[in-house]
């Protein structure tokens, strides 16, 4: 009971994330267009999709077996490490005033803000999207309009009920911010 | 918290003349703002005091103005001559901005602020200046509906409390904003969170929560003011939450349920009681003549498929009234069953002496609905007297969501949302601001997701249709519309009446205005900048009258975030 378990932690997560560089990579810039930016995004977002992949909630041959280790305060230190590490400028472009227009007005339909905020930023167990991968946007947009992403039938819902032009262009939009 | 301000003053220049010293000279220094706390002087509020709450015009102390919640300021210094000559008091900018829905608290020159993410201002009601501050550490899993928001606290005794996003309670010290005690109310990762001022009555904090879109089951408890212990719970969902297979809503309009085929997955399936919903977003009214509170519950989950979920869902969408000491059921009155557009009923009720349909003067309690009507109850046993004509335009209602999208109005926002209503008993008026969001109402079906959103499919407002809202007078004694007055765009926040004649209330383009309560006459108004989506305070201090508003915005119908709470006065 007098030994410390806090660098025994410590040192472990420090093992784990260096798995997570190895695809989202070591200066937060992902390896693959779809892989997602994990730097900088609120911690109770990643913890969440880390625990749907032990529990098999979200599917991936990758993500499930580092997952299934993990037990629930590794999950949460682990989010937390990469919650405080700078958000990477991907160097994503605007998107041009139309393509802006027409992915405001499907936001204001669906009411993106509603859950990610103001500026997209995320909060809590909502992921940022602002400056989020575009290819990695289109790719989980499309794996909810599916169900292939399982793990959120509510985003599932509202992906739906948007038109696919309009997505296109929120994913081009959100990319660029 | 209670430092001296001179001496941390003193510390603070010294170390930044020391920083900047060997620096290069055309550098800029930076000098970070530390705001000082200082202590409130707060005398403790009473229980009698809050219980005349409805006489005191000095004070802001229960979030309606008072247990029945009617939302009448006795102040009337300013009234309709002289409120032309309203100006800006002073202004303070909190930390955040975000989403600002708070109901200012005033207690003996002291007021009390929230702002999304659950942070905490004291602040001098007199200048604007800041006593404390509390910047509440949020746990990492937070899961809510509708923004981060924070819709204020009360203050019993020399306690604060505050309910969190993260579904804590916390009582703060009202002086130095210290944290007397914390409880755990329930765990945000199975989307349970806080986000409506606790009312506090009998040595009681008396707490509902959100999560309907989360597959929740809701309820209301009560807590020891002193210790934080639970006192009572009261499920929003009964076990046997079928009811009565009303086909009909409380207007009458048929609501198109395929009773057999619920009857069907019902034996299939079994009480879906576990994971119905049935949350509670804002503050019961308290009648201590009987010792009853009295709330409204909101949607069953998931909001818009019904599939999983067959019979009426009591008590979700409905009126409850409960004993104040045991928290045990008394009556309750279901508006719409087996809910599928989300129309649920969130606005807070009001306890009024209403005409019974005899024209008999009795206790009544009243609720503005996100249908567009008004509400009118005994509160004796919670019956339905009668309902207003609808505030905004109803189409197609009830048509069933469809997964291509079927146009229903209201849309989902209401008529009324959260907003509270006003009243002015003399005129025997309810005031109410709504939306008028045409929307599809689409249906999608998917297991219960453990704890995540779980609307059963979407509700979206129509690209190209135009948008609005509006203030409206009610009598609500023969629920006829007495004046009415549109706005530009969706109305969310709230509205007060005052002894002055007057209602104020503020729109989400940053206007807020104040208008004659008998006609609607517009008589002053004031240009904030960001949303004005908050209820109006009022209070009086060194024979001024003020009235004081967050200017926010608002994440549930985006409108421009800001981070100002603006107070009123005259000359």
């Amino acid at each position: 009971m007098s030994a410390s378990p806090r660098p025994a932690l410590a040192q472990s997560i420090a093992e784990r994330v260096e798995v997570c560089a190895g695809c989202h990579g070591q200066d937060g810039k992902p390896i693959d267009k779809t892989i997602p930016v994990i730097w900088g995004q609120p911690s109770g977002y990643t913890y969440i999709q880390l625990r749907d992949f032990k529990r098999g909630d979200r599917k991936s041959e990758i993500m499930q077996p580092i997952a299934s280790s993990f037990e629930k305060e590794d999950m949460l230190a682990i989010a937390e490490y990469f919650s405080n590490k700078p958000w990477p400028d991907l160097g994503q472009p605007r998107s041009p005033k139309d393509v802006a227009d027409r992915a405001l007005r499907a936001e204001r339909s669906v009411g993106c803000t509603g859950c990610h905020l103001d500026q997209f930023q995320g909060t809590g167990t909502v992921p940022r999207l602002a400056g989020q991968s575009r290819e990695y946007l289109t790719k989980t947009i499309a794996d909810f309009r599916t169900r292939a992403r399982g793990n959120n039938p509510g985003m599932s819902d509202l992906m739906l009920a948007t038109p696919p032009d309009d997505l296109a262009a929120l994913a081009e939009y959100l990319a660029g911010l | 918290m209670n430092r001296s301000s001179s001496i941390a003053f003193a510390t603070f220049f010294g170390l930044g003349c020391l920083l900047a010293a060997p620096g290069n000279a055309q550098q800029e220094v930076k000098q970070e703002y530390v705001p000082v706390s200082r202590e409130a002087k707060v005398s403790p509020v009473t229980q009698a005091q809050l219980t005349a709450a409805d006489k005191n015009a000095t004070n802001f102390l229960l979030t309606n103005v008072n247990y029945a919640q009617t939302r009448f300021h006795p102040a009337k210094q300013i009234n309709r001559d002289n409120v032309k000559g309203l100006h800006v008091a002073w202004i303070f900018q909190t930390d955040v901005r975000e989403s600002l829905e708070t109901s200012p608290i005033v207690v003996d020159g002291v007021m009390f602020v929230t702002t999304s993410f659950s942070h905490v201002y004291a602040l001098d009601a007199k200048t604007g200046e800041q006593f404390w501050h509390y910047n509440h550490k949020m746990g990492p899993i937070t899961t809510y509906c509708c923004g981060p928001n924070n819709r204020g606290v009360q203050v019993l005794g020399d306690l604060v409390y505050l309910a969190t996003l993260d579904a804590k309670l916390v009582a703060l010290n009202a002086k130095t904003g210290d944290v007397v005690w914390k409880t755990d109310i329930a765990d945000p990762e199975l989307g349970y969170s806080e986000t409506m001022a606790p009312t506090v009555v009998k040595d009681k904090v008396l707490i509902g929560t959100n999560g309907g879109e989360y597959g929740i089951r809701g309820f209301v408890r009560a807590y020891d003011a002193k210790t934080g212990k639970l006192v009572w719970n009261f499920d929003t969902i009964p076990e046997n939450s079928v009811g009565v297979w009303a086909t009909k809503d409380a207007t009458g309009r048929d609501m198109h349920r395929d009773i057999q085929a619920e009857k069907d997955q019902l034996a299939k399936l079994g009480d879906p009681y576990k994971r119905l919903g049935g949350g509670v977003w804002q503050n019961p009214a308290v009648d201590l003549a009987t010792n009853r509170i009295y709330f409204v519950v909101g949607n069953p989950s998931p909001d818009l498929d019904g599939s999983p979920r067959p019979g009426d869902n009591l008590y979700t969408d409905s009126l409850v009234a409960l004993d104040l000491d045991t928290g045990k059921y008394i009556c309750h009155f279901q508006y719409i069953a087996h809910d599928v557009w989300d129309l649920d009923a969130v606005s807070p009720p009001v306890l009024l002496d209403v005409k019974d349909k005899s024209g008999k003067t009795i206790p009544g309690v009243i609720h503005a609905g996100k249908t567009g009507h008004v509400y009118v109850h005994d509160r004796k046993d919670c019956s339905l007297i009668r309902f207003s004509e609808a505030m905004v335009p109803q189409e197609n209602m009830w048509v069933l969501p469809t997964k291509e999208g079927a146009r229903m109005l209201p849309g989902a926002n209401g008529g009324v949302e959260w907003s509270p209503i006003a009243t002015d008993p003399a005129q025997e008026l309810a005031y109410a601001i709504n939306l008028h969001q045409p929307m599809h109402y689409r249906v999608e079906n998917s297991p219960y997701p453990n704890g995540k959103l779980w609307l059963g499919g979407a509700f979206t407002a129509i690209p190209g249709e135009q948008q609005s809202g509006n203030i409206t007078a009610v009598n609500y004694n023969t629920g006829k519309i007495k004046w009415q007055v549109k706005t530009p765009e969706p109305m969310i926040g709230g509205i007060l009446a005052t002894a002055g004649g007057l209602v104020f209330t503020g729109e989400g383009n940053g206007k807020f205005a104040a208008y004659n309560s008998s006609n609607g006459k517009e008589l002053w108004s004031f240009r904030a900048g960001a949303g004005v989506n908050a209820p109006p305070s009022s209070y009086m201090l060194g024979n001024k009258q003020y009235i004081v508003v967050g200017a926010g915005g608002n994440t549930q119908v985006s409108f421009k975030r800001g981070n100002n709470i603006i107070a009123f006065t005259l000359d």
